[in-house]
């Protein structure tokens, strides 16, 4: 398969010698499905946010599709990030504008000129927003102002926004921390169907063991800024688990596996 | 504007036939909104009819202006000090008396605490209209009646400092739930004991806040006053700016900034002290 | 036999001492700088009443051209106040985008943008009017110009505040897809903040209404000056017409402002 994205040796220092990534050296290939779990302050967030340059490596080399990205600014920049969707914990839409304009914002990093900055879409995004929006079952909230949806609908919108980019690589920062049991399943099935149909590699972002289990083709295991764990589902077994939270099991709520899929 | 059409499809087209993407329910009000403040200054400007083209070719004079304020001339500066020290103590003892009385009136004015309707619109109509006028005119009526100094300066902002926390204070009190002042009062307490018990307390951090922001603004209003003639600093910077002592003046000026910059880092820090 | 039970843990309990301590110490020397004592406005309250209900009621207004002058000064005291408003929350607008790390394309250029704002906004008014009046002449141009720098500053450091708080996630999710700075400004930030924009806009013209009132007093006219000129006179009544007048203006501004602001937010 062919490699997508490529961390080299990557460090992230916060104020001194705070490392919340530690040498962190990895490879993910097109189409697959990737959960990053560890506990909180394990480096997970700056691990997601490192790869699009929203955070400055301080050393390493990250590359996407061959090219590096750190080095990268203004136009080249912005043409890179175009590549990567991301899917955010609190949806961070423009709450007052109407869900299609939302989802067409996914487009802007195409548009140039007083057309982007005017936000005058073209008929064909336009449609292909619509078409997005009715695979995620919210053909009937096109109008809708964005405020006026629920968790999981705003979530959905978010995720439109982030394929009508035509990303080859989606991030999901816990996508599903701010949502309720059953929303967080509809989210998880969307965002696993939406990935397969498509062929884009995703890189989730977990609190739920179980969760990443289901779902992911491969998960990797954060702890202080390295990687402890970093194989398939089934290779994660719990003595695995109990280091990467640095707790025994029994301290640890996994969420229910009764396996709602 | 034209209603956009829905076709079957569940989309909309606006006249040009392309999709739109707006809201369904816009709120138009916003645009309205613009226009009228456009056309409001396009005819405020008319109306002053000012030369611009002559203000504008005296702008380098400011910065002239300016150049003379820097030059510092600390010949006068015990009495600048003591103007100084003057406005500070007139600004610390109108923000205390009237977070007193503003303590008092609030309580009467809130409607959730004695809940006489009557009384608190009563309360808060008149302090509606002693806050309607601004400052400098009671200075200036306390002046009248008072003679010159601090005295008619305190009691001038006084009235429309306690008018300010009256407003204020009330608002903070209505905000407090219901049910809080209803579980105490289910015990028997009397309201004036619920207010200190329960309304107080839990609007604490917003009086604070509320005080800090008044003290800023009554420092700046005192600093002011000196210029309609309740003496302090704005006395200095008036008179030494017209006499054309810009170096005592620029010290003056200088010494309200500082004190101003220092206050507003302050109370940025105690909020989020509090908070 | 043990004391009284402590209600407050010992650290607050030591924090509000502290700080009635600080209170009581500045009260008291403030005092004695001022020798202002609160007897004073009782012993003084039956002049104050006298003065009151003689010199000043009833209100009276002039008739005639001086009528008309004052209505005249009122609408050049409102057009002061929408003319340097309108004016500085557009230049506000622009400015404050330059005003905050997560927003502006030169986030080591922030400080520099509310470092300049916060000069301008800490000088107050009408020292701004004094400084101008003695370069530029007196007039209303000048009065203008002193109420357009504080509230530009005022208004740069509001929106720069809103911005901060209302719209780092959606700048953050437009910098993601790769929108540029200007589709980030008019695609994520100015429909995420208008409503803060325009309730802290509406906020700085009733302080303005007040303002160029005061501005007017010491020189740049309008309504401000005409009741300056009668109290110097003596004419007591009048005066007293024009306060009542300024009064009604300002809470009809802040009614109106109030409405505007419900109907904007809705």
């Amino acid at each position: 398969m062919e490699c997508l994205l490529k961390f080299d040796k990557v460090v992230k220092c916060y104020s001194g010698d705070t490392r919340a990534l530690d040498n962190v050296s990895l490879e993910i290939n097109q189409g697959e499905f990737v959960s990053v779990i560890g506990p909180s302050g394990s480096g997970k967030s700056t691990f997601l946010r490192s790869i699009n340059k929203l955070i400055p490596l301080t050393e390493g080399e990250i590359y996407l599709d061959g090219e590096t990205i750190s080095d990268k600014k203004g136009r080249a920049l912005r043409l890179c990030r175009r590549k990567i969707g991301i899917v955010f914990q609190n949806y961070n839409l423009v709450y007052r504008l109407s869900v299609i304009q939302n989802v067409l914002h996914g487009r802007l990093g195409y548009m140039s000129g007083l057309k982007g900055i005017l936000g005058r879409y073209s008929e064909e995004d336009k449609h292909k927003a619509v078409e997005i929006l009715e695979e995620l079952g919210l053909e009937d909230f096109v109008y809708n102002r964005a405020s006026d949806l629920s968790g999981g609908q705003k979530q959905r919108v978010g995720i439109a926004r982030a394929i009508m980019q035509n990303p080859k690589l989606l991030l999901c920062d816990e996508p599903i921390a701010s949502l309720d049991p059953s929303s967080a399943k509809v989210i998880m099935d969307m965002l696993y169907d939406m990935i397969k149909r498509r062929n884009i590699a995703c890189i989730v972002n977990l609190h739920q063991v179980d969760v990443a289990k289901k779902y992911s083709t491969r998960i990797i295991g954060l702890s202080k800024g390295k990687i402890l764990f970093d194989g398939t589902p089934d290779e994660l077994d719990n003595a695995t688990i109990e280091k990467i939270y640095g707790r025994g099991l029994e301290d640890l709520m996994l969420g229910g596996s009764e396996g709602a899929r | 504007m034209p209603m956009p059409k829905q076709t079957a499809e569940g989309l909309r087209y606006n006249k040009k036939g392309k999709i739109s993407v707006c809201c369904k329910d816009k709120n138009m009000s916003l645009v309205y909104f613009f226009a009228g403040t456009a056309v409001c200054a396009v005819l405020s400007f008319a109306y002053l009819d000012v030369d611009w083209l002559k203000l504008l070719s005296r702008v380098p004079s400011v910065g002239e202006v300016f150049f003379k304020l820097a030059h510092f001339d600390f010949g006068m500066m015990d009495l600048v000090g003591e103007a100084f020290m003057e406005t500070v103590s007139i600004a610390v003892l109108s923000t205390i008396y009237s977070m007193v009385l503003g303590l008092f009136f609030g309580m009467i004015a809130a409607e959730n605490i004695f809940r006489i309707h009557i009384l608190s619109v009563t309360v808060k109509s008149f302090f509606t209209f002693l806050r309607a006028v601004p400052t400098p005119v009671w200075v200036l009526l306390m002046l009248v009646c008072m003679g010159f100094g601090p005295s008619a300066g305190i009691a001038g902002l006084c009235v429309h400092t306690t008018a300010f926390f009256t407003k204020s204070f009330s608002q903070s009190f209505e905000d407090i739930s219901t049910e809080t002042i209803e579980a105490l009062e289910v015990t028997g307490a009397s309201k004036v004991s619920v207010f200190t018990n329960a309304v107080l307390p839990a609007a604490f951090s917003q009086l604070i806040a509320w005080t800090g922001m008044r003290f800023e603004i009554n420092f700046s209003e005192c600093a002011i006053l000196g210029m309609v003639g309740a003496g302090g600093i704005g006395y200095v910077i008036s008179s030494n700016i017209q006499g054309y002592q810009y170096g005592v003046a620029g010290i003056a000026i200088f010494l309200v900034f500082v004190f101003a910059f220092f206050i507003e880092r302050l109370f940025v820090k105690i909020k989020s002290l509090i908070k | 036999m043990q004391g009284k039970i402590e209600l407050m843990g010992k650290r607050e309990k030591r924090m509000y001492l502290i700080f009635g301590a600080v209170i009581a110490a500045v009260w008291a020397v403030s005092t004695y700088v001022t020798e202002f004592s609160i007897l004073q406005l009782f012993t003084e309250a039956d002049t104050f009443w006298q003065f009151l209900t003689e010199d000043f009621l009833p209100p009276k207004l002039p008739g005639g051209s001086e009528l008309v002058n004052i209505v005249q000064s009122v609408i050049t005291t409102v057009a002061m106040a929408v003319a340097a408003t309108t004016v500085g929350g557009i230049l506000a607008f622009f400015v404050s985008l330059f005003g905050s790390e997560y927003i502006s394309p030169f986030p080591a250029f922030a400080k520099v943008v509310r470092g300049f704002a916060t000069f301008l906004r800490n000088i107050p008014a009408l020292v701004w009017a004094f400084i101008l009046f003695s370069s530029l002449g007196i007039g209303t141009g000048v009065a203008f110009a002193a109420l357009l720098i504080t509230s530009f500053a005022f208004m740069v450091r509001a929106f720069v505040e809103t911005m901060d708080e209302v719209s780092r996630d959606c700048v953050e999710s437009l910098l993601t897809v790769g929108a540029t700075f200007p589709q980030r400004v008019i695609n994520g930030i100015l429909p995420a903040c208008i409503n803060g924009f325009v309730s802290w806009f509406l906020y700085c013209f009733e302080v303005n209404i007040r303002a160029s009132t005061i501005v007017g007093m010491v020189g740049g006219g309008g309504i401000g000056l005409v009741l300056f000129s009668y109290l110097k006179s003596f004419k007591y009544n009048t005066a007293f017409g024009i306060i009542l007048i300024i009064a009604f203006m300002v809470i009809v501004v802040d009614l109106f402002t109030n409405r505007l602001r419900r109907e904007i937010t809705k």
